[in-house]
């Protein structure tokens, strides 16, 4: 079976099982959509790191700055050549973003544990409610984002004019535009429903397996390369509705399939649809060309 | 003060972690569903479509008395306590405490700014579930 492109960045629970106690060079970080889940229990020595309350700053609707960032792995006892493994909830949808978070400013030695939280548990693996208390680390702020795997709207809009690669991991109906927003979820809305023009259509949880992990890279070759027509050498935009589950796709395209140049466009939907002058496209995607 | 009011003033003044904790002990102590809503809930019925997870929930007025039967995995802790919370709240009260209970549960609890605005809809599709359930069955008795 072939390898994924760049298989050092995920672990097993067995390797998570056997380095969970190797506190000074690896810290297990649990991120997930539920707010209280790592309350309940959590892997021995495994700290939270929300995406809510650690990752994002409301004040200019962005994730977080450089100084923020240092500071955040500061406190958790992560210094800059710490092993970061994240897991958690969902097939690893918001690890993957505090993944994508951690690479944006240049933290090298970041993993995911294949088949998240749930893997773990359905494994029959121990929990605990006991938080770990590490003492503070010393982390060096970078100079600033890695803005290569972000992509910002000017610069989609020059990509869709380019007719350039693009991943919508919206939902069906989302992408076809029959729906503009989640139910009660406004502040998420749209005034047009529709996707970027050109955009091919993969929801993102098309990625995995039902016991969590990440299909292999036969089956994601089948469905992003030969089944939507993409180009592994060719640059790609991911986005989805507010850019969480892009990163999710983002990580499936730029390390498991080794596509060259992948970037998240994580103003997605929300503020495509929204602004005025940006074309969309309503409907199915057209047919792959043969 | 109303029920649902008088459970949320510890939380309005509890710091994050502190939220978290009354959150845990809500989820921790919500009752298995008893034996009679099993049917109810393994066909489907009652979930309330909004959330990411199975959740079932069910208002019942019997003699002008409100009951409120509710299941959650797990997995799903903040729904979990969220519920714990509205049965907590109103269980065993006249329809009026559930009627006249503020609007915006989630800010009253604190829980808006826990979670952000972007997790917060499986929740409110919670609450106006259950407003709903019994404004309509606490009519159609009186």
């Amino acid at each position: 079976m072939a390898e994924y492109a760049h298989p050092d960045v995920l672990v097993s629970t067995d390797w998570v099982a056997e380095h969970m106690h190797n506190t000074d060079n690896v810290r297990l970080v649990e991120a997930n959509e539920d707010v209280l889940l790592y309350e309940t229990g959590h892997i021995e020595n495994a700290v939270k790191i929300d995406w809510v309350q650690d990752l994002q700053d409301d004040t200019v609707r962005d994730f977080i700055d450089a100084e923020a960032f240092a500071e955040l792995c500061a406190e958790n006892g992560i210094s800059n050549d710490t092993t970061v493994v994240f897991y958690g909830d969902r097939n690893n949808w918001w690890a993957c973003y505090a993944f994508w978070v951690f690479r944006l400013y240049g933290h090298e030695n970041a993993v995911i544990m294949d088949g998240g939280r749930k893997k773990w548990v359905d494994e029959g693996r121990d929990l605990t409610r006991e938080k770990p208390d590490f003492s503070r680390a010393e982390y060096t702020a970078p100079d600033g984002p890695n803005v290569s795997i972000r992509s910002f709207r000017d610069e989609v809009l020059e990509h869709q004019k380019r007719r350039g690669q693009m991943v919508d991991v919206r939902s069906p109906e989302e992408f076809r535009g029959e729906i503009t927003h989640l139910p009660d979820l406004p502040e998420e809305s749209s005034m047009r429903g529709g996707h970027i023009p050109g955009a091919r259509n993969v929801p993102w949880s098309t990625a995995v397996n039902e016991d969590g992990t990440f299909k292999s890279r036969e089956e994601l070759e089948k469905i992003y390369q030969e089944g939507e027509g993409l180009d592994r050498s060719a640059e790609t935009i991911a986005y989805c509705r507010i850019g969480e589950r892009s990163s999710h796709t983002w990580f499936v395209l730029t390390y498991l399939l080794g596509f060259d140049n992948v970037s998240n466009y994580d103003g997605s939907w929300t503020e495509w649809g929204n602004l005025v002058g940006m074309p969309i496209e309503r409907g199915d995607a057209q047919p792959v060309e043969a | 003060m109303n029920r649902l009011e008088e459970i949320a003033e510890p939380f309005q003044m509890a710091d994050r972690d502190f939220r978290l904790e009354l959150l845990l002990e809500y989820s921790d102590k919500l009752p298995e569903l008893p034996d009679d809503y099993r049917e109810l809930r393994d066909q489907g019925m009652n979930m309330v479509h909004e959330c990411q997870s199975p959740v079932f929930l069910m208002a019942e007025v019997e003699d002008g008395t409100v009951r409120v039967i509710g299941d959650v995995p797990r997995e799903a802790p903040t729904a979990r306590a969220f519920v714990s919370i509205l049965r907590d709240a109103f269980d065993g009260e006249p329809p009026s405490e559930v009627l006249d209970a503020p609007a915006d549960a989630l800010r009253v609890l604190g829980l808006s700014d826990l979670l952000g605005m972007q997790r917060t809809q499986g929740l409110s599709a919670i609450y106006g579930r259950l407003r709903k359930q019994v404004r309509e069955k606490s009519q159609s008795q009186a």
